[in-house]
């Protein structure tokens, strides 16, 4: 498979206190794969120990099997969008895209050809002679895809492509890219550090954290049973509650938070004694008010609305259960929910599926 | 730049400096323009009476070969310029700031110096028995070479002491240059030296231009190298000027001299300047 990505052991020292990896992660020919975490957690250096920009201290990248590790940037195979886009000022839209294909000693007819398939691809087929500064940034953009693309390289990266535009724009251009990488079969690895980008446009992510992979996984996976706390935080609101167990009993568990939050859950095999971290996600709550909670479900507790952050399609409250724990709540706003107002007691309840023990 | 609209109080501004200018510069150089067309005579400056004789002078062999000589020693200190300066730029440009402060202070310290110093310290060198010809000596070389007084020794003095007229606006130019092109270039195929020529070279222009056209004129009008290091042999310009005035107190041919070197200098500066701006301007799409 040409497109088929191994990383093994990536390290990069930059200094004793420094240090990247090591990292080892596998990206299937075709696969959407994002490096997600925050900046400084070594998510850019990987990308560019594959780009051949950093020369990793130990471990090696295969690329289709072949090692990639020792050749040069331009002997790579490998597609590269920048952040800042990277296009050259002095050559137009279509000499931009023509680059790679004049060094490769394409001729002419061709060049003309393959340049006018990818401004067709971009949906830029009228702009061929402007220059760089005369587009916007979402043009921008697809031109530096497209110079990219044009070279149909066996693997395509992205170094937060989609960072430098305004949100509408970015939302627009995260499905084009991912339509695009979809229709194109193209190995893609997309480094971000916006969770929502990551969840919306990969097959796979790996959450990285100082260096290390914290852990990789589906969307669904990353953000139902995330791994350790950092991922759980990272991804997503969250409410992060330190517990320790009360006691077993049948098929259930009983948990006390430090605030006297009492939780069941269904069985879980020994935690007996221990203190663990419960994630509980913000949007799982339900919510009623006094006196008509007898229909929600299980582990039902009073709280009291601290304020209300109107964003929309959601409302967020922070709330004080039992006058004592504080706790995150999302809701859908509705007509129903105007009567929530800072100082009004509620009724929350959470599901035990939806309370997540982690064991880091 | 856009918005970007002087203050109301402008003149305020740049008034100083141009009434300054127009004092010492331009008003001195009207009467330079005159003289150029007045008689010669031997006991006064000028005899204000209006001739050619002092530009059709110019077209003697000796005054022609005195351009041509001060206009080819002049490109060569351009070209040695830039063959040292520019990788020197390129390479300060791109390093930490630390290392380019250091660099830029190495650089602009022999412009600390006076010329007449620097010079001297050439002539030790240089000289017959200077550094160089104890040095061959020591070697087993009998004879000195004559290293002075020679078109070499004028350019190697020129170059030293345009240098930093050649990098900095070289590095300037690089340093605006964002290092993502560069690794874009590579990501696409380009070689290093692909890279270089396609695009560091063509971006970084305007600032090898405008450091040629410095050092260019720097060199068109040096005085002090020539002169010191040149001798009677390499004369260029600037001394033939010096002597016209002051040892054959021919003040309209020295006049003449200097506005045929201000005119060539500044159509040449001109010319550069507009064509660089054409090529760094991209055509408007419409």
């Amino acid at each position: 498979m040409p497109g088929q990505l191994e990383v093994r052991g990536l390290t990069k020292r930059f200094s004793p206190q420094v240090t990247v990896g090591p990292l080892s992660f596998e990206v299937m020919e075709g696969e959407f794969f994002s490096l997600l975490g925050p900046s400084g957690c070594g998510k850019t250096t990987t990308l560019r120990c594959i780009a051949g920009f950093e020369e990793p201290s130990e471990g090696s990248v295969l690329l289709g099997g072949h090692r990639l590790d020792g050749r040069p940037p331009h002997r790579r195979d490998v597609g590269l969008v920048f952040q800042t886009y990277a296009l050259f000022p002095h050559l137009t839209v279509f000499d931009n895209i023509a680059f790679g294909l004049r060094l490769r000693k394409a001729g002419k007819p061709e060049i003309e050809r393959r340049v006018g398939q990818m401004l067709e691809l971009v949906d830029l087929p009228n702009l061929a002679e402007r220059y760089p500064s005369q587009l916007s940034g979402g043009q921008q953009q697809r031109v530096a895809i497209a110079r990219s693309l044009v070279l149909e390289p066996s693997l395509l990266l992205f170094d937060e492509p989609l960072s430098n535009l305004d949100l509408k724009l970015r939302i627009q251009m995260r499905y084009e890219l991912r339509d695009l990488q979809r229709r194109l079969g193209k190995t893609a690895v997309y480094v971000t550090h916006d969770q929502t980008e990551a969840l919306a446009l990969s097959d796979r992510i790996a959450v990285l954290s100082q260096g290390r992979i914290e852990q990789i996984g589906t969307p669904n996976e990353i953000y139902e049973s995330p791994a350790s706390a950092f991922v759980a935080d990272f991804i997503g609101s969250s409410n992060l509650l330190r517990a320790s167990v009360r006691g077993q009993n049948g098929g259930d568990t009983t948990l006390e938070t430090e605030h006297g939050l009492v939780l069941t859950l269904p069985r879980v095999a020994d935690v007996s004694g221990a203190t663990v971290t419960l994630l509980l996600r913000p949007e799982r709550f339900q919510v009623a008010a006094i006196g008509e909670g007898d229909q929600i479900g299980a582990n039902r507790f009073r709280a009291r609305v601290r304020d209300v952050t109107y964003m929309g399609e959601d409302l967020h409250l922070r709330v004080l259960a039992l006058e004592k724990q504080p706790l995150l709540v999302s809701i859908k706003n509705s007509k129903g929910t105007r009567a929530i107002v800072p100082g009004v007691a509620i009724e929350l309840a959470i599901d035990p599926e939806d309370i997540h023990i982690l064991r880091r | 730049m856009e918005g970007g609209r002087p203050s109301p109080y402008w003149p305020l501004f740049v008034g100083p400096y141009g009434a300054y200018l127009l004092l010492f510069l331009v008003l001195p150089f009207v009467n330079v323009a005159l003289l150029s067309v007045y008689l010669h005579s031997p006991t006064k400056i000028a005899v204000a009476e209006f001739t050619g004789t002092n530009y059709a002078k110019l077209w003697e062999v000796y005054y022609a070969t005195l351009f041509l000589r001060t206009l080819r020693l002049s490109l060569l200190v351009t070209i040695g310029c830039a063959v040292l300066g520019y990788p020197l730029a390129y390479v300060l440009a791109r390093s930490t700031s630390r290392v380019m402060t250091l660099g830029l202070l190495l650089l602009v310290m022999p412009l600390l110096v006076s010329t007449v110093i620097r010079v001297f310290g050439w002539l030790v060198i240089l000289g017959s028995e200077g550094l160089v010809n104890q040095g061959l000596r020591l070697l087993g070389v009998r004879e000195s070479v004559r290293l002075l007084y020679t078109e070499g020794a004028v350019i190697l003095g020129l170059v030293q002491q345009t240098l930093p007229f050649m990098v900095l606006p070289v590095m300037a130019a690089v340093e605006r240059i964002p290092l993502s092109l560069e690794e874009a270039a590579r990501n696409l195929g380009a070689s290093w030296a692909q890279m270089f020529v396609r695009t560091i070279l063509p971006l970084s222009l305007p600032g090898l231009v405008s450091g040629s056209l410095l050092v260019f004129s720097v060199s068109m009008s040096a005085f002090i190298t020539p002169a010191l290091m040149g001798g009677r042999r390499v004369r260029m310009v600037g001394q033939q000027i010096y002597e016209e005035v002051l040892t054959a107190y021919d003040w309209p041919g020295a006049a003449s001299l200097t506005i045929v070197l201000s005119v060539s200098m500044l159509a040449l500066v001109a010319l550069a300047l507009w064509a660089t701006g054409r090529r760094a301007r991209p055509k408007r799409a419409r």
